[in-house]
């Protein structure tokens, strides 16, 4: 198996290993924050007591 | 370029350059799942997905 390495230059190899699971994290976490319930920045429970908060006008002149 | 065992191989790499970095790749293959797997199993604790 290690014979691999005799095929693929081991440099050229690692960049594009690396630069893949890179790309491929990246793009899993910010599906991820897209979602409301793997959120972990703003949890779902929050997100929905956020958008279902009434906002009250302040009375004028404050 | 005079290689010390064996023909010139594609990469340039001899036999035994070839059999060192195989022995870092694994085991930093091994490490890189071990550290996956346990990500998974507390992400799964936080919140299971799929049922």
């Amino acid at each position: 198996m290690y014979r691999i390495w005799m095929v693929f230059d081991p440099r050229r190899t690692l960049i594009a290993l690396f630069s893949f699971l890179g790309v491929l994290a990246l793009t899993i976490h910010f599906i991820l924050l897209s979602t409301d319930e793997y959120n972990w920045l703003v949890p779902s429970d929050q997100a929905t007591a956020g958008a279902m908060v009434d906002v009250t006008p302040l009375p004028p002149g404050l | 370029m005079a290689q010390q065992d064996g023909p010139g191989s594609l990469s340039g790499l001899t036999d035994n350059e070839a059999k060192e970095f195989h022995k870092i790749f694994v085991s930093s293959f091994v490490l890189f799942t071990a550290v996956a797997a346990v990500a998974h199993i507390l992400a799964w604790m936080w919140r299971p997905w799929g049922i």
